[in-house]
């Protein structure tokens, strides 16, 4: 191979050029060559491995459709070499190669092949024991590019777009529809998978120049003010509602249409013979991009193997690029009499029809054809042709792609006279066009782009409805019945991403994998790289002959998203992970918080002090509480305001309590239900005055509580209004000993255990700024919850920081908060209760009134109450060694059963012990029962059920008045 | 005093002290090193101003009655006569923006049957410039080209994940009309918006932008409005 003199409307720019490395030797190329042209006008010929026998190939459709030619470039796997464009300094390796691509010591496999049948890998690696060992080995062998798990992230954006009509493909059709369509007014998007527009119309004129109407077409689409032409990027996918992700080299952008116009044409497709993998071997239409649009030439001397017109008009555009035609091998009888051929004839090619190809020969090239007479699959060995080639160059027959018509539901059927699979019906709003649509023929694809584009123009209102006369239909059939080709030896291959052979195919019907599907996944047909893109109408051509049935009867594979690779980085995108942050959050870190995730909020998990460990830091935290004061924001809890008349009696609707009695300025405990009486939240309800309640929900509840009150109020239609206040107001919980004293030095209102008791409701300012006060103690002491609006909350964080210094205060987290709050045997809806959990096994039937009319679960409710109960919620001790071992989630067993699990357990710096919360069968819950616990590595731990609360049991330490009453 | 949710991402840039002014009672800084240009590309955080919403069915009489310029339908917003907007963002649910007189009064209403005030603390951002639509094509599903066709109309959305609220202006720079998108999320995700868009802000050439370059924005006439500056 070589670089021809200097072809009318190529790619390249011949004035300088780019050098780069191929296995580390170097090599030049010019700008506008792929990888693939520069390899191959340096004379490369072996560029590639197959992926199972390691054979040696090189281009087959030079146009990003197989995955012949792959390479590695530094950390980026997988490069297409046929469509990339070189840039130079390139340093560039083959995948799948142990060695070099000459001296590939997988090349072995090819002679073991009869070893590795279809379906070996599911007959061979069964067994579970040796699966592993097999994997590593299969991994060895085979695979494509390198992962580098340490390459450096690439955070590519991604970006959405919006047009009035997308086409795809930018072809003589595409680029016709385009125009219709923005002459009617249409903002239009053409996508095209090549460099250049301009599709197969540039190089397909038999040795002639494009003609005016085409390049007057491309001039005119060009310089049109409302067509945008995005070359280099695929369409790689439909969605619902006209959106389709459009892949280039740099992003996906996700482009939402009003209409889509497919003019994506039709893949060529092989014609399966011995050895027609072998390099030199390759499609016609491959064969004519890498003259026209590289000045590459692919051979010196070719055989053509034609079964259509584009046979003949490939063989005339050799001769006029200087290639020796060898002979035209014409699977059909007789070939049409048209102009192509007389000239063909004329040139003095030998013509043999009623043959195919039997054989290629060759070890690393092709180097020479066997030909023999061919009818409708019979072919005659014994009276063979010899013909010496260095290449051959199959025009067989086409494949529509249509990936994105089936995905976007349209109807397909089966086209005898054309060959193909056509559209039947199209949704709405999508409009086919070219090959794609069974139109061949340059002429006939711009009139049927032109049809398209102005049936999509209509569609949008742009213009008035009329009938438009659609382009008639083909005469001509453009794709052999039976390109298929049995040879006792084999290697004839339908599929070359798979190595998978025509005697696969056979064996999986006898096997009974004889639906497409089936044989699909049995096989492994289509599955590789390019997605069956030149495998799957062969494949479907041999099991339609194989059953006996046509070509319609065995339909076509699912086509999903994506139908072309699409990189991870660019599906990654920049990755955006929508993060809450409480106004406190700079507050937190700049006291040395730890952070941790809780839900999408980040939360302290605890202020790590120099010197101290974590667990050190934890208790140091809740000791402060427990002794003089703490802190802790709680403003990630959800915070929502109910108003209204019928606010009290919406409350007694989701929440078990009783809530319509409650006296303004007071607050109460409220657990939240499911339809089957299941757990969802719990919080504090405090009402405010007559007809207006605020309640928090636990922080990963807050978003789909309100969602769910929503709806409900939406159904119920009751008198209320429901505002979500969450993220604008920012929660302070100050809780300790000190912590009234410490409060009441920054606000005038009384604070006294009269004016404001336990459980009591207020609004007053704290530091100035007007906050909405509870006096709740989740932590088990005195304690005030502290509402203010969120730009106000660092203000009012910093006033009591600065005043707490000589209260003791100190800063705790989440972890502190939990610690306390076991110590008092608060539960946590979600760690100390699950998806089943009920209110009464979670022990807080105390707070669920069935006296009520009615609540949400309520129903369900008394239906389990009347089942014996599976489970209950009890706190425990743990008691002897392996205590420190034990964590959420252990189990508990009894008699070799699971009777349980952990919810929560810590060590209490305060009671100073083990204690626990566990979900216990019932059977365990008595006080005092002991039980075991299997901690991690299989250590049994002793523990024991005890009461709850372990700390403070009468609740006098958040009502210390009371407290000294009774002490007195 | 106030603090904007950004104030901590802000001191990072603009070090406290006498870059930072107050406006409408809220530290913001005058200007940042490497300032955006408003014209071409640049975001900045406005969220001084002060709001309010109010919701129930008596929402939109009760606006009324405070002499309000109510949007008739849904989805649309006009400035307020005296600065500031209001915006019609349901049928029974609205937002209030202005230098703080309408804000307080709605926010500190007293409860009335049918009407329910919201009390936001919303992040409020302003993305500015004629490259202003390509950062919101990277983060946001919506054509505002299209949008932008429609006199009066706003956009309740998701942006890099975060639900907001975006209306879309112009103001102008020199002789020229330039874009300009008001944004409010809710400010515990104010953080996490500011930082995505000032990335990719910044990835495009531009950057953030204080209170004096917003100030050079005149006002577009077709939105009658003073959008982001000191009020």
């Amino acid at each position: 191979m070589s670089r021809l003199p200097p072809v009318s409307g190529e790619w390249i720019q011949r004035d300088r050029t780019l050098a780069f490395t191929f296995e580390g030797r170097r090599y030049a190329g010019f700008p506008g060559d792929t990888i693939t042209s520069a390899l191959l006008a340096s004379g490369i010929d072996v560029l590639g491995r197959s992926f199972k026998y390691h054979r040696p190939r090189s281009v087959l459709s030079f146009a990003n459709h197989d995955a012949n030619i792959i390479v590695q470039r530094g950390t980026t796997p997988n490069v297409r070499a046929d469509i990339t464009p070189l840039t130079d300094g390139m340093a560039l390796t083959p995948v799948n190669v142990h060695g070099s691509l000459a001296r590939d010591k997988g090349r072995l496999l090819d002679h073991l092949s009869r070893f590795l049948p279809v379906g070996f890998y599911y007959k061979a690696f069964h067994t579970k024991q040796l699966f592993p060992k097999w994997e590593s080995l299969i991994r060895f062998i085979g695979g494509l590019g390198i992962i580098d798990i340490k390459a450096e992230r690439l955070t590519t954006a991604k970006r959405y777009d919006f047009c009035d009509v997308l086409v795809v493909g930018a072809g003589a059709s595409g680029l016709s529809a385009a125009l219709a369509a923005a002459e009617a007014g249409a903002s239009v998007v053409v996508v095209d998978e090549n460099a250049q527009a301009g599709g197969s119309a540039a190089y397909g004129l038999a040795g002639q120049p494009a003609g005016d109407a085409w390049q007057s077409l491309r001039a005119r689409a060009a310089a049109h003010a409302s067509i945008q032409i995005r070359t280099a990027t695929t369409a790689a996918g439909y969605y619902a509602d006209h959106w389709i992700p459009l892949v280039d080299d740099e992003r996906i952008t996700k482009l939402r249409a009003r209409a889509v116009i497919i003019s994506t044409g039709a893949y060529e497709q092989p014609a399966v013979f011995r050895n027609n993998d072998l390099p030199g071997v390759m499609l016609g239409s491959a064969a004519r991009r890498l003259i026209h649009r590289y000045a590459v030439k692919p051979f010196n001397r070719v055989v053509v193997l034609a079964a259509n017109e584009d046979g003949y008009r490939a063989a005339l555009d050799f001769l006029a690029h200087g290639i020796e035609v060898a002979a035209l091998v014409d699977l059909r009888a007789t070939a049409l009499p048209t102009e192509n051929t007389r000239k063909l004839a004329a040139c003095g090619i030998p013509i043999h029809t009623g043959h195919c190809i039997h054989e290629a020969n060759g070890l690393d090239r092709v180097s020479s054809i066997v030909a023999v007479p061919f009818d409708d699959g019979y072919t005659d060995p014994g009276r063979a042709i010899h013909i010496d080639c260095d290449g051959v160059a199959m025009s067989v027959g086409w494949a529509p792609a249509a990936a994105l018509l089936y995905q976007a539901g349209a109807g397909m059927r089966f086209d005898e006279a054309v060959g193909q699979f056509v559209p039947d019906h199209l949704p709405s709003g999508i409009f086919a066009a070219g090959r794609v649509n069974g139109i061949h023929g340059i002429d006939r694809k711009m009139a049927d782009g032109a049809h398209a584009g102005l049936a999509a123009a209509m569609h949008l209102g742009l213009v008035p409805r009329r009938n438009l006369p659609a382009v008639p239909p083909e005469t001509t059939c453009h794709s052999h019945p039976w390109p298929v080709f049995a040879h006792p030896q084999g290697k004839n291959f339908v599929d070359f991403d798979e190595d998978l052979q025509l005697k696969d195919f056979e064996n999986a019907v006898q096997e009974g994998f004889d639906n497409i599907e089936l044989m699909k996944r049995y096989t492994t047909a289509g599955m590789g790289p390019s997605q069956g893109k030149h495998s799957s109408m062969n494949a479907v051509r041999i099991l339609a002959r194989l059953r006996g049935e046509p070509i319609d009867a065995i339909g076509t594979t699912t086509s999903r998203p994506f139908f072309h690779p699409v990189p991870l980085s660019h599906l990654a995108g920049r990755g955006f992970v929508a993060e809450r942050e409480t106004p406190l959050h700079g507050r937190h870190v700049a006291a040395g918080a730890v952070l941790m995730p809780a839900g999408n909020w980040q939360r302290p998990e605890y202020y790590a002090i120099r010197g101290r460990t974590r667990e050190q830091a934890i208790c140091g935290e809740a000791l402060a509480v427990r002794k003089g004061a703490g802190l802790i924001d709680v403003g990630t809890l959800g915070k929502i305001e109910i108003s209204g008349p019928d606010a009290g009696a919406f409350l007694e609707r989701i929440y078990t309590g009783r809530f319509a009695n409650m006296r303004p300025g007071t607050t109460r405990y409220g657990v939240m239900l499911d339809e089957a009486a299941v757990i969802v939240d719990d919080g504090v309800v405090a009402r405010l005055d007559e007809g207006r309640y605020y309640f928090t929900t636990t922080t990963s509840g807050s978003a789909t509580v309100y969602r769910e009150l929503g709806r409900l109020n939406t159904l119920w239609r009751m008198n209320c209004g429901i505002v979500n206040v969450t993220g604008h107001k920012a929660a302070l919980n100050l809780a300790g000993p000190n912590s009234r004293k410490l409060l009441q030095s920054l606000t005038h209102s009384d604070l006294s255990e009269a004016a404001f008791p336990y459980l009591a409701a207020r609004e007053f300012e704290v530091a100035g700024i007007a906050a909405r006060v509870l006096r709740i103690g989740f932590v088990g002491e005195l304690g005030y919850e502290i509402h203010v609006p969120a730009d106000q909350g660092a203000v009012l964080w910093d006033a009591l920081m600065t005043i707490g210094k000589s209260f003791g205060l100190r800063p705790f987290g989440v972890e502190a908060q939990r610690l306390l709050r076991l110590e008092k045997g608060h539960i946590i809806v979600s760690q100390d209760t699950d998806g089943l959990t009920t209110p009464d096994e979670a022990a807080v039937s105390w707070a669920v009134k069935m006296d009520k009319p009615f609540f949400v679960g309520q129903r369900s409710l008394a239906i389990i109450r009347k089942q014996p109960r599976r489970q209950q919620l009890a706190g425990f001790e743990l008691e002897g060694p392996g205590a420190e071992g034990v964590r959420e989630c252990h189990l508990i067993i009894t008699d070799g059963i699971i009777a349980g699990r952990v919810t929560s357990v810590a060590w209490s710096p305060t009671l100073n012990k083990y204690i626990g919360l566990a979900m216990l069968a019932t059977s365990l819950t008595a006080q005092g029962t002991p039980f075991w616990i299997r901690a991690s590595g299989g250590r049994m731990v002793a523990a024991r059920v005890v009461p709850t609360p372990f700390y403070d049991a009468g609740g006098l330490r958040q009502k210390p008045v009371q407290a000294m009453a009774e002490a007195a | 005093m106030r603090a904007s949710a950004l104030h901590d991402l802000h001191l990072a840039r603009v070090p406290d002290g006498a870059g930072w002014i107050a406006a409408a009672g809220m530290p913001m800084p005058a200007a940042f090193p490497n300032e955006g240009d408003p014209a071409t590309l640049a975001l900045a955080d406005a969220s001084h101003w002060q709001r309010a919403g109010v919701k129930g069915p008596g929402a939109a009489a009760f606006l009324e009655a405070l002499g309000l310029p109510v949007p008739a339908q849904p989805n649309r917003w006009t400035p307020l006569p005296r600065g500031g907007l209001i915006a019609r963002l349901g049928l029974t649910e609205f937002f209030i923006e202005d230098a703080g007189a309408i804000a307080r009064l709605i926010a500190n209403a007293p409860a009335t049957i049918g009407v329910y005030p919201v009390p936001r603390a919303d992040t409020a951002l302003v993305l500015t410039g004629r490259d202003a639509n390509e950062v919101l094509l990277q983060t946001c599903n919506i054509n505002f080209k299209a949008l932008e066709r429609m006199a009066g109309q706003l956009a309740l959305t998701s942006m890099a994940g975060v639900g907001v609220l975006i209306i879309p202006q112009h103001a102008k720079s020199g002789a020229d009309d330039i874009p300009l998108y008001r944004i409010w999320c809710d400010p515990s995700y104010g953080p996490y918006l500011y930082r995505t868009l000032l990335g990719i802000v910044e990835e495009l050439g531009g950057g953030p932008v204080g209170m004096t370059g917003l100030d050079h924005l005149a006002p577009s006439p077709s939105d009658n409005i003073q959008p982001t500056g000191n009020p």
